[in-house]
């Protein structure tokens, strides 16, 4: 994927993030009939992790009383899962490019409003993850999209209690960073509120690729107290955002802390402080002008860094994140690191601050109702004629889901949401802020 | 061990109609009352006690060089019934008995616990005595009392109580696992244990209409209902198959 | 339990959720019987049981099957055989959990929800109500180990016939093993003590001190608190460290006593 230009940057974000980048894992009804134990144990409302489930993970997928290995199992258990999400949704956007005379690719373009609606189905997630032995996990995540490709999302091996300590566990493969924030386990599914912007934003005209989101390929050593209060994780991941087949031509590190403490009659308040730092080549070492993998050359460097919060008020809850992103002035404007000639006059490194709070009630383990308000805001652009707040975003999401079964079996959602987004200065002819919006109903099932 | 859920939801029902019946006086125990006697018999051919297998541990093999045998149903040559637990289960009233001082005993001796099927009264001491230079631990299992589990080597004295009335609670030890005992718990002191004979006498029994039942580890319960007339002490049977 | 004790409890549970009674006290927490339903529903209900008579949906599929609340018969107590737990005993089981079982530890559990969930637990038999608490066993310090000690030891789990359900060398394969039944009946197994040091309620010096003193109810482990002088506790304890042949890993040592955090 080379570098986008323009201003359809917007597009191309959604259009890779909605092809699966970021299909979400979930709720796992292997482990609830491997250790007969309910989805409420472990989601507050599945898949949204509470602290018992988290810590289960940090475990390597392990509770620790003796019979994780499968040699505990019944025989014809099988670590696998399904879920899939039968839904009815509709979309609308404000400014979408078309032509002024509907077949006539040279009558000229006008910006109008398109609206879409259909049944869908957001594809078939198969999740196959648990022990392979004691304290050896494992995790392998297919994704069967709509368009017929299958993909691995996610495959790790992870060796967990290494030096019989709960601080010292390294993981292998290609996985999602390590957050409490999880987007792979979100709540959200429309097209416009089912994932974090700020867990992909890049600037307009921007090349870098990357998002906090994106699966990444590498390894990974992490740590926990007993009670999971006190968790870390870094990682040492390929410049490559997770492509696989792909050799990477230097190695990006990520760092996460978090911590818990309990506020009497409020609960349990977690906060994390969180890192990225990588490179990405700004040109490659070509034959006959076309690149050779692996031999990316002309680094620059960006990050990701911040904070964010799990704040619990019995029944109502905050998530509080916030991002500070910058990439470097040539990633920034996509010129090649050999050609700064090619810099427009007073560049600089693009640099923005986003973040997100997504309230939760959850009435019952069988009910939750939630609501998100994300922004991103440019602080500054790679060119200093872009208009400042080019690219700014707002959106606001908000729905419910109720699940009429909890079982330790298997596990049915009856979803609703509705979000807008406004994206500043990105409509493709005008340069009009671009308001998008969707609706989504349906069902979410997990086998 | 066998349940007798009937036998305890009609205890249960009765002690409740007690508690809840406003002060409906009952019959004062009267010295002058008449002796309840009786026998409890079984028809039919009992099934023979079979050899208990003691070589687990050696000291209970030797204690009996003949060999020990099983004692869940034990008749004599006549039909009597040993060891079936006969009480008063309804007529008293919410007339309240003092406890005895003395307590109660339960011995294990050659491994095996004396008496097999023990009656008592609730809230009086049950002294447990380990006469075997073996340890035993004594645990009853029961369903309406507190479960305990005691460890006893020889001489050291164990004492404990049971609160409620219970017919019966099943003891075990669980080294030694052949040995079995019952404990039945009453709130009165009118109920005997049938001997060897299957003969049995409630003594004191004042004036009034009782229904007594009979209760056997193995096969079941049986209620008769009795009247009990000054002068005219009256005989009961039971017959169990 | 029978039809008529059930509604007796109902009765009492309904006067007490009106009455400001239910509520358990560890350390300086007090945890709250309402509170702890919720809890309960979310966390507990699918082994436990609705009703905590242990017969929740997955109890089937369950060995040790979990416990019936309704009987306030527990095996992890500090007071002696017979006696109801203290409330710190039911809160350092709920977080400890019981190893080799489907108990898990709820240690990611806030204290305060964990002092929630003990009360309600209480709820479900009367014997909360109707007992007095019983003051916990008191366990002295513990002597340094030596030879002697776990000689003595080792004699006195001969004489004490600890060996006809642990076995000679306290792998669990004893004569009477094989015959052993919990109190509703379901086959037990006696501890493997060759296997390491995670016993089933917590693995410190003081925690076997506290199972042999307290016998663990509801199980065939008696206690031995009547049998056996404190320091005679102490030699059995001694000799039973001995049986461990697995030392839980290079760098595992037992973790501390749990205290009320």
């Amino acid at each position: 994927m080379g570098f986008v230009r323009g201003r359809c940057w917007f597009g191309w974000v959604a259009a890779i993030v909605l092809l699966g980048a970021a299909v979400p894992a979930f709720g796992l009804p292997a482990f609830a009939r491997k250790y007969n134990l309910r989805c409420s144990d472990c989601h507050e409302a599945w898949p949204k992790l509470n602290n018992f489930g988290q810590t289960f993970k940090d475990n390597g997928y392990q509770l620790m009383t003796g019979r994780d290995a499968p040699i505990y199992q019944q025989i014809s258990y099988f670590p696998i899962a399904f879920r899939i999400t039968p839904v009815w949704h509709r979309e609308s956007s404000n400014r979408v490019a078309v032509d002024i005379i509907p077949g006539d690719a040279a009558g000229g373009q006008t910006e109008s409003r398109v609206t879409t609606n259909a049944f869908n189905i957001s594809g078939i997630d198969i999740w196959t993850v648990g022990t392979l032995y004691k304290n050896i996990s494992f995790d392998v995540e297919p994704d069967f999209g709509n368009t017929g490709g299958i993909q691995l999302l996610s495959y790790f091996i992870r060796f967990d209690n290494l030096l019989d300590s709960r601080w010292l566990n390294l993981k292998v493969g290609k996985f999602e960073l390590d957050t409490l924030i999880s987007e792979d386990r979100e709540l959200t599914l429309s097209d416009t509120g089912g994932f974090y912007r700020n867990y992909h934003f890049v600037p307009a005209g921007d090349r870098t690729n990357f998002g906090l989101g994106d699966h990444q390929l590498g390894a990974e050593l992490l740590g926990h107290s007993r009670n999971d209060y006190t968790r870390y994780s870094i990682s040492v991941l390929n410049s490559t955002d997770g492509q696989p087949d792909t050799p990477t031509s230097s190695y990006d590190v990520y760092t996460d802390f978090t911590q818990g403490f309990e506020v009497p009659k409020l609960g349990l308040q977690r906060v994390g402080l969180y890192g990225y730092v990588g490179e990405r080549p700004t040109f490659f070492q070509t034959n006959n002008g076309a690149p050779i993998q692996g031999t990316g050359m002309g680094n620059r460097s960006f990050s990701r860094t911040g904070v964010y919060g799990l704040w619990y008020l019995g029944k109502f809850d905050l998530s509080t994140f916030y991002l500070h992103g910058q990439d470097n002035v040539f990633l920034g404007n996509g010129v090649q690191a050999n050609q700064p000639f090619n810099l427009p006059a007073g560049a600089a490194g693009p640099t923005w601050n986003g973040g997100f709070v997504e309230a939760h009630y959850t009435y019952n383990p069988q009910l939750i109702l939630f609501g998100r308000y994300e922004t991103v805001q440019m602080s500054r652009q790679a060119n200093p004629l872009t208009q400042r707040d080019l690219g700014d975003l707002k959106v606001w999401t908000v729905g419910y889901r109720w699940y009429p079964i909890m079982s330790s079996r298997a596990g049915l959602a009856w979803h609703q949401e509705y979000a807008i987004a406004r994206s500043v200065g990105t409509a493709p002819l005008t340069g009009r802020d671009e308001v998008s919006s969707s609706f989504l109903t349906g069902f979410d099932f997990d086998f | 061990m066998k349940r007798h859920s009937v036998t305890v939801f009609a205890l249960l029902l009765v002690s409740l109609t007690m508690l809840c019946a406003a002060g409906r006086p009952g019959p004062l125990p009267s010295p002058g009352g008449a002796s309840v006697t009786g026998v409890v018999k079984f028809k039919g051919t009992a099934a023979k006690p079979t050899r208990i297998d003691m070589s687990a541990d050696p000291y209970c093999a030797q204690a009996h060089p003949s060999g020990a045998t099983t004692e869940e149903l034990l008749t004599d040559t006549n039909g009597g019934l040993e060891n079936v637990v006969v009480f008063v289960s309804d007529g008293l009233g919410t007339a309240t008995f003092p406890v005895p001082d003395e307590p109660a005993v339960m011995e294990q001796k050659g491994c095996q616990y004396k008496p097999h099927v023990l009656a008592m009264r609730a809230g009086q001491k049950l002294n447990v005595v380990n006469s075997d230079a073996t340890t035993h631990n004594i645990h009853p299992m029961p369903n309406n009392n507190r479960e305990w589990n005691v460890s006893q080597p020889k001489g050291v004295p164990v004492e404990q109580v049971f609160a409620r009335e219970e017919v019966a609670i099943s003891v075990k030890c669980n080294i030694h696992p052949w040995m079995r005992s019952y404990i039945a718990v009453l709130k009165h002191p009118y109920f005997a244990v049938t001997g060897k004979d299957g003969r049995f006498e409630l003594k004191d029994l004042p004036p009034g209409t009782y229904t007594l039942q009979a209760w056997h580890e193995k096969l079941g319960t049986k209620i008769q209902k009795i009247t009990v007339a000054e002068g005219a002490p009256p005989t009961v049977e039971f017959t169990f198959q | 339990m029978t039809k008529v004790r059930r509604i007796a409890q109902a009765l009492l549970v309904f006067y007490s959720l009106f009455s400001s009674a239910q509520e358990s006290k560890i350390g300086g927490l007090t945890g709250n019987a309402k509170a702890g339903k919720a809890l309960y529903r979310r966390y507990c209900i699918t082994c436990h049981g609705v009703h905590g008579d242990g017969a929740g949906e997955n109890a089937p599929h369950l060995d040790p099957k979990p416990r019936d609340f309704t009987r306030a018969t527990f095996k992890c107590r500090s007071t002696p055989s017979g006696s109801l737990p203290t409330d710190s005993d039911l809160y350092n089981t709920i977080s400890r959990g019981i190893y080799n079982t489907n108990m898990p530890s709820w240690e990611p559990l806030t204290r305060q929800q964990r002092a929630d969930l003990v009360a309600y637990v209480k709820t479900f038999s009367t014997r909360f109500h109707e007992e007095p608490p019983v003051p916990p066993v008191p366990i002295p310090p513990e002597p340094s180990t030596s030879a002697d000690s776990v000689k003595r030891g080792a004699d006195l789990f001969q004489s004490l016939n600890c060996w006809s359900c642990h076995g000679k060398e306290g792998r669990g394969n004893g004569p009477s093993a094989l015959t052993l039944t919990d109190s509703k009946g379901y086959p037990i197994l006696p501890f493997d003590f060759s296997k390491g040091p995670h016993f089933k309620c917590g693995e410190t010096a003081r925690d076997l001190f506290k199972d042999l003193s307290t016998g663990l109810d509801g199980t065939p482990m008696p206690s031995f608190a009547d049998a056996l002088k404190p320091e005679q506790i102490w030699d059995v304890v001694h000799y039973i460290q001995t049986l461990r042949e697995d030392n839980g890993g290079f760098f595992h040592r037992a973790k501390s006593e749990l205290k009320v955090q």
